[in-house]
C-alpha cells in the first residue's frame, strides 16, 4: 500500500503535475465517506518558487483510460475553514475538512492519512497569515514533529525520510523574512528614509558600511594571528610529549615481553621437575614391591635346602618355605622388570631351590607311597566277615603332606605326575587284593549255604555240564521235574542280602578313597599342565592373557568362570580326571563284580532279576551320576539287563518250543502251570522296584506268546479234545492272572476269559452233540416242511412225518438207552477233563441244560405238529432230572 | 473220584449255594482275588482253585460257584454231590433268599444223605443293615435248628469273607480225619449216620 502511495505520488507528479511546473507534497487516496464511489486522490501541491503557492485539489483517474488523471477541484490553504480527523486513534480512516462545505473523507491508507494531516498543518503554519484552519482531533505529536511519518513508518521510513527533509530545505529557499529581520529592515529603512529618495546616496551609505565592517572584520582577523601561532605552538609541543610518553610505553612492553618468555620458561621446569619426581616415587614403589615379593626369608631358605619333612615341625616349616617360594615365583611383576638381571639371578636361585625341593619332596613322597603300600600289604588280615577294609589309615598318614602334594602339582608337574602314578600302583595293588579277596569271600558265602541245599554247586562249570540234558531251572516251556536243579527262593533272598552287602561295601570305601584323592592330589583344580611360575623369561614369549590363566591355583579355579571355562566344562574335566585315577585304582572292581553277578546267574536265571532291582536302586540313588562308581554299577547294570532280557528271551522261546505232554490226559500245559511259579517269583522281586515297567513289557509278550501257544499245542494232543485244552489252559491263566493283578495285563485276563468260555460253550456243543441223533433229524425235516409251507398241523399227513414214522423213531431211544447214553457221556467228560482245572461240574452243568433245552426243543415240536394224537417220547423231564441224579449219586 | 497224588496238599471241595443274586459269586471273587464286583452278571458254573495256608498247613481249595436261577434243582445233583463242604448264601436285605435257603438245605442231604456235612448259613450284605429283612433271631434260629454256625459277611467290604470259607475247611479238614479214622477203624459211626439219613430219606 506504501509502495503504491509512493507510487501515486510519482504517477500523478509526472502525469499531471509536471505539465504545470506544480509539485506533489502530500497525496491521501480517499472515498468521500459513505459512498461507495471510486477511490479519488487528495493532494497537496505547491507551485514551483520564487512564489509557491500552496493548493489542495481533489484529482480523479478517468474512467475511459488508465493513468489518465483529473484535476477536480481546487481550494487555497485560506479557504480551508477546520480540518477534524474525528478521532486521536491512529486507526481512524475518516476526517473532515471543511472548506465551502464539509467534506467527509476516508483515507484508505492510514499513513497515508497521517501524512496528509501533518503536510497540510505545516503548510498551512507556513503559508496562511490570517485565519490559520482550525485541526481538531489531529493527534499533537503529529503537528509538531517535522517529521511525522518518522513515528509510524516501518520499512521505507528512510526513504521518506529523504523526500521530507527534501521538502524541508526547499522551503527554507523561499523563507519570509523573519519578524526580526523585518523589523531590522524596518528600521534600517527608517533610518535612511531619505533612501526612497535618494537611492544612490543609500548604496553608498550601505557600501560605506560595507567597508567599514570589512575592515574591522580584516582587522580583527590579523589581531588573532599571534593567538593562532600561541595555539599552534602548544599543539606541537603536546604532539611532542605525546611522542615522548609513547616511546616509553613501547620500551614498558619489551620488558614485559621479556618477562612473560621467563615466566613461561620457568613454568615448564617445574612440571619436568614433577614428572621426574613422580617417576622416582613410582620406581621406587615398583623396586620395592619386587624386592620384597622376590625375597625369600632366609628361614625359608634353610627349610627349602634342608626339609625335615618327617617331624610336624619341620614339614610345617617346610610347606610354609615352599609356598613362599611359590608365591615369589608367581610373584606379579611387570614383564619388562623380569629383564632386569638381578631379578633373573633371583629366579635362577628360586629354581635351583626348587628343583632342589622338589626333588627332595619326589624322594620322600614317593618312598612313604611305596612304604605304605608294602606295609598295607604285608598285614592281611583274612576276615571271615564280608567286609571291605578301608584305608583311613593311609590317608590319615598322607593328609598332613597334601599341601606338600598341591605344591609339587603347581610348581612341578612332571614331578607330580611320577608321584600319582607311584601312588596309583602301590594302592592299586592294594585295592585289588582285597576286592578279590572281599568277592570270593561272598562267593564263598552264598556257595555254602547253597551247597547245604544243594550238592553240586560249587563248581559251576560241571554243574553246567550235568545240567545240559536238563532245562535250566524255572524254563517256562519244560514241565517242572525236568527242571534243572533249581535254588530255593529262600536262597536267593540269601544272595540278594549279599549283593547289597557288596554294593554297601563298595560304596563308602570307593567314595572315601575318591574323596582322599580329590582332596590329595587337588583334583578339584584345574591346572595347566605345563610350567606354573611367572618369573620365567618363557612366559614373555607367551601370550599375555595365557600369563594370566597360568596365575595362582586359587585365583584359576575362584575365577575360572571368568576366564573363559564353563563351570559345566571344567567339572566334567574334573570327573573325568577323578575317574580315570580311580580306574587305576580300582581296575579290578568291574570284571569282579560281573563276574559274581554272572556266576550266579550261571546257576539260576531268577538271580538276574534280583541283581537287576538291587542295582537298579543303588544307580537311582547315587547322587553323584558321574562318579567312578555310579558309573562302574551302571556299566555292569547294562550287562545285568543284557542278562535279564536274554533271560526272558529264553523264556519265550522255550514257550514256543514246548511239547505237548504225553499223558492220557493233556490237562495243564508246562508253560501255563509254569507262568504261576515264574510270575509270582517275579512279582516278589519286582513289586516295589522302578524296573516293574520292564518285567511289565516282558509279562505282556510272555502272556501273549503262552496265548498263542495254547491254541497251537491244543492241536497237538493225541487224546484230548483241542477244545478241552483251550478251556482249561484259558481257565488256569485267567486264575492266574487274576491273581497276579498286574495293571499292565488286565486286558489279557479279559482275554483269557473270553477265550475260556468261548472254549466251554464250543465243547459241550461238540461233545454232547445229540444223544437223541434221530429224533432231531426227524424235526429237522419236519421243520424243512414247514419252511416249505406245510402247515404244522398237516405234517403228520406228509408220509415221512407220518405219526406211525415219529412212534418208530421214539422207540429207538426208550428211557433205560438215553440214561446209558448219558452216562456214557459224563464219563467221556470226565476222561477229557483233567482233576487240577476242576470244571467237570462246570461243563456237566453246561451239559445238563444242553440236554434239556434238546429235551424241550423236541417236546414243544411234537405238541405243535402231532397235537392230540398222544403221542409223547418215551421218557419225560422228570425221567432226565432222576438219570442226572442217579448219574450223581453214582459218582 | 479223588485219584490226585498222593503228595499234593489236601483239597477241600466248597460249593456256593444259595437264590440268585445273593452274593454267591461276589463273595468267592473277593476271597479268590480281593474283588468286588459291583456290575451283576447271573453265574452259570465256574470253578475256582486256590492255595492257601489253613492253621499252618498248606492246602488247596477248590470252590463251585454255582447258579441261583435254575430250572429244574436236580441239576445241582451233580454238583452237590461232588461238594465236601457248602456256603448255604442269602441276603439280609431277601427275605425270600432266606426262605429258599430251606430248600437248598433239604436237597444237599437228600443229595449227600449226611446230615452233618460241613454247611454254613452265610447272611451276605450285612453292610446294608439299613435294608435288613431278615431279622439276625430269625437267622441264628434257622442255623441253631439246623445246627451250623451262622455268619454275616459282606463281600463288598470282605467282612468275615475270609472267615467263611475257613471256617468251613476246618469243618471239612476235621470232617475227612474223622472219616480216615472210621474207615480205618470200620467203626460203626458212619454207617450209623449213614442208616440215620436213610431213614430221614
Amino acid at each position: 500500500m506504501l509502495t503504491t502511495l509512493a507510487n501515486i505520488k510519482h504517477i500523478l507528479q509526472k502525469e499531471l503535475f509536471n505539465g504545470s511546473g506544480e509539485r506533489v507534497l502530500s497525496v491521501v487516496t480517499v472515498t468521500k465517506t459513505f459512498k461507495k464511489k471510486k477511490a479519488c486522490y487528495l493532494c497537496i501541491v505547491t507551485t514551483p518558487p520564487p512564489v509557491p503557492v500552496v493548493t489542495v485539489c481533489i484529482v480523479k483517474q478517468s474512467e475511459q483510460r488508465e493513468g489518465e488523471y483529473k484535476k477536480k477541484r481546487t481550494w487555497q490553504l485560506e479557504e480551508i475553514k477546520w480540518v477534524d480527523g474525528r478521532n486521536e486513534q491512529f486507526e481512524t480512516h475518516e476526517f473532515d475538512i471543511q472548506v465551502e462545505k464539509t467534506y467527509k473523507w476516508y483515507a484508505l491508507n492510514l499513513h497515508e492519512r497521517q501524512n496528509f494531516l501533518a503536510v497540510l498543518y505545516k503548510q498551512i503554519q507556513k503559508y496562511v497569515r490570517a485565519q490559520r484552519a482550525e485541526f481538531r482531533n489531529v493527534p499533537i505529536a503529529w503537528l509538531n514533529d517535522k517529521s511525522p511519518e518518522k513515528l509510524a513508518a516501518g520499512r521505507n521510513a528512510e526513504q521518506k525520510n529523504i523526500q521530507d527533509t527534501d521538502d524541508e530545505e526547499e522551503a527554507q529557499e523561499f523563507t519570509a523574512l523573519t519578524d526580526k529581520e523585518a523589523t531590522e529592515l524596518g528600521k534600517l529603512f527608517s533610518e535612511c528614509d531619505f533612501a526612497v529618495k535618494d537611492a544612490e546616496q543609500l548604496i553608498e551609505k550601505l557600501s560605506k558600511e560595507l567597508h567599514d565592517l570589512d575592515g574591522a572584520n580584516i582587522q580583527s582577523v590579523l589581531a588573532s594571528e599571534k593567538q593562532v601561532f600561541a595555539l599552534m605552538e602548544h599543539i606541537d609541543k603536546a604532539i611532542a610529549e605525546a611522542d615522548s610518553f609513547e616511546k616509553r610505553l613501547d620500551s614498558y612492553e619489551e620488558i614485559l615481553g621479556h618477562v612473560k618468555e621467563t615466566m613461561e620458561k620457568i613454568g615448564g621446569k617445574n612440571a619436568m621437575i614433577e614428572i621426574a619426581n613422580n617417576n622416582n616415587i613410582k620406581l621406587m614403589k615398583e623396586l620395592n614391591k619386587v624386592i620384597s615379593q622376590l625375597d625369600l626369608p632366609h628361614i625359608h631358605q634353610q627349610a627349602l635346602d634342608e626339609p625335615d619333612l618327617k617331624t610336624v615341625g619341620g614339614r610345617k616349616a617346610a610347606i610354609a618355605a615352599a609356598q613362599s617360594l611359590q608365591q615369589a615365583m608367581n610373584s606379579d611383576i611387570d614383564p619388562t622388570l623380569l629383564r632386569l638381571e638381578a631379578v633373573q639371578d633371583q629366579r635362577k636361585r628360586f629354581e635351583k631351590w626348587k628343583a632342589k625341593f622338589s626333588g627332595i619332596v619326589s624322594r620322600f613322597m614317593n618312598n612313604l607311597f611305596i612304604h605304605l603300600g608294602n606295609e598295607m600289604g604285608d598285614n592281611t588280615t583274612m576276615s571271615t566277615e564280608l567286609v571291605l577294609p578301608n584305608h583311613l589309615s593311609v590317608h590319615r598318614e598322607l593328609t598332613p603332606y597334601t599341601e606338600l602334594m598341591h605344591w609339587t602339582k603347581a610348581m612341578d608337574r612332571k614331578t607330580y605326575d611320577g608321584l600319582t602314578r607311584v601312588y596309583t600302583t602301590s594302592l592299586s595293588k592294594i585295592y585289588e587284593r582285597d576286592i578279590r579277596n572281599f568277592f570270593s569271600l561272598a562267593k564263598l558265602q552264598i556257595s555254602e549255604k547253597l551247597r547245604t541245599s544243594r550238592e553240586d554247586l560249587d563248581t559251576s562249570a560241571s554243574s553246567k555240564k550235568s545240567a545240559i540234558s536238563a532245562a535250566p531251572y524255572g524254563t517256562l516251556g519244560v514241565n517242572r521235574e525236568q527242571w534243572g536243579p533249581g535254588v530255593e527262593n529262600a536262597d536267593r533272598e540269601r544272595f540278594d542280602s549279599v549283593l547289597e552287602k557288596v554294593l554297601a561295601e563298595l560304596e563308602p570305601v570307593a567314595l572315601q578313597e575318591q574323596m582322599f584323592c580329590i582332596n590329595f592330589f587337588q583334583m578339584d583344580v584345574i591346572s595347566p599342565t605345563s610350567k606354573n611360575t611367572q618369573t620365567t623369561l618363557e612366559v614373555l614369549e607367551k601370550s599375555t592373557d595365557s600369563a594370566s590363566l597360568l596365575t595362582s591355583p586359587t585365583s584359576a579355579s575362584g575365577g575360572g568362570d571368568a576366564s573363559g571355562f564353563p563351570q559345566k566344562k571344567i567339572d566334567r574335566q574334573i570327573n573325568e580326571e577323578v575317574r580315570k585315577l580311580m580306574i587305576a585304582l580300582f581296575g579290578c572292581l568291574e570284571p569282579e563284580l560281573v563276574s559274581f553277578i554272572q556266576s550266579f546267574e550261571r546257576i539260576d536265571s531268577f538271580y538276574s532279576l534280583y541283581v537287576l532291582v538291587r542295582l537298579t536302586q543303588h544307580v537311582m540313588s547315587a547322587q553323584d551320576t558321574h562318579s567312578f562308581l555310579s558309573m562302574t554299577f551302571a556299566s555292569a547294570l547294562v550287562q545285568v539287563k543284557r542278562n535279564f532280557d536274554r533271560f526272558m528271551q529264553q523264556q519265550l522261546l522255550s514257550i514256543k518250543e514246548a511239547k505237548v505232554p504225553k499223558r492220557s490226559k493233556c490237562g495243564i500245559l508246562p508253560y501255563v502251570e509254569n507262568f504261576e511259579y515264574f510270575a509270582q517269583t517275579s512279582e516278589g522281586i519286582f513289586r516295589k522296584s522302578d524296573r516293574r515297567t520292564d518285567m511289565e513289557k516282558w509279562y505282556l509278550q510272555l502272556v501273549n506268546s503262552i496265548f498263542e501257544s495254547i491254541s497251537v499245542h491244543a492241536q497237538e494232543h493225541p487224546k484230548t479234545p483241542s477244545q478241552v485244552v483251550r478251556m482249561e489252559n484259558y481257565h488256569h491263566m485267567y486264575s492266574l492272572l487274576a491273581q497276579l493283578k498286574v495293571p499292565g495285563l488286565d486286558a489279557m485276563k479279559k482275554e483269557a476269559k473270553m477265550r475260556y468260555t468261548d472254549a466251554l460253550k464250543v465243547y459241550v456243543i461238540q461233545y454232547f452233540g445229540r444223544p437223541l441223533e434221530k429224533l432231531n433229524l426227524f424235526f429237522e425235516g419236519v421243520q424243512q416242511k414247514v419252511a416249505q409251507g406245510v402247515k404244522e398241523t398237516e405234517i403228520s399227513y406228509q408220509m415221512a412225518f407220518s405219526k406211525q414214522e415219529l412212534r418208530k423213531v421214539i422207540s429207538q431211544y426208550p428211557a433205560r438207552e438215553v440214561k446209558k447214553g448219558l452216562e456214557n457221556l459224563y464219563k467221556k467228560v470226565e476222561k477229557h477233563l483233567c482233576e487240577e482245572e476242576n470244571l467237570l461240574q462246570v461243563v456237566w452243568h453246561a451239559m445238563q441244560e444242553e440236554f434239556i433245552a434238546q429235551y424241550n426243543f423236541l417236546e414243544e415240536r411234537i405238541q405243535k405238529c402231532y397235537a392230540g394224537a398222544m403221542i409223547t417220547l418215551e421218557f419225560n423231564i422228570q425221567d432226565i432230572l432222576n438219570f442226572f441224579s442217579d448219574i450223581a449219586r453214582s459218582h | 473220584m479223588s485219584k490226585k497224588p498222593t503228595v499234593g496238599p489236601a483239597l477241600h471241595k466248597v460249593i456256593m449255594v444259595g437264590s440268585g443274586g445273593v452274593g454267591k459269586s461276589a463273595l468267592t471273587l473277593q476271597f479268590m482275588y480281593d474283588e468286588f464286583v459291583e456290575d451283576y452278571e447271573p453265574t452259570k458254573a465256574d470253578s475256582y482253585r486256590k492255595k492257601v495256608v489253613l492253621d499252618g498247613e498248606e492246602v488247596q481249595i477248590d470252590i463251585l460257584d454255582t447258579a441261583g436261577q435254575e430250572d429244574y434243582a436236580a441239576i445241582r445233583d451233580n454238583y452237590f454231590r461232588s461238594g465236601e463242604g457248602f456256603l448255604c448264601v442269602f441276603s439280609i436285605t431277601d427275605d425270600e433268599s432266606f426262605q429258599a435257603t430251606q430248600e437248598f438245605r433239604e436237597q444237599i442231604l437228600r443229595v449227600k444223605n449226611d446230615e452233618s456235612i460241613p454247611f454254613l448259613l452265610v447272611g451276605n450284605k450285612c453292610d446294608l443293615s439299613d435294608k435288613r429283612k431278615v431279622p439276625l433271631n430269625e437267622c441264628q434260629t434257622r442255623a441253631q435248628q439246623w445246627q451250623v454256625p451262622y455268619v454275616e459277611t459282606s463281600a463288598k467290604t470282605r467282612e468275615n469273607v475270609d472267615k467263611v470259607f475257613f471256617d468251613l475247611m476246618r469243618e471239612i479238614r476235621s470232617r475227612k480225619t474223622e472219616d480216615s479214622k472210621a474207615t480205618s477203624g470200620r467203626a460203626k459211626d458212619r454207617c450209623k449216620k449213614r442208616r440215620l439219613k436213610c431213614t430221614l430219606l
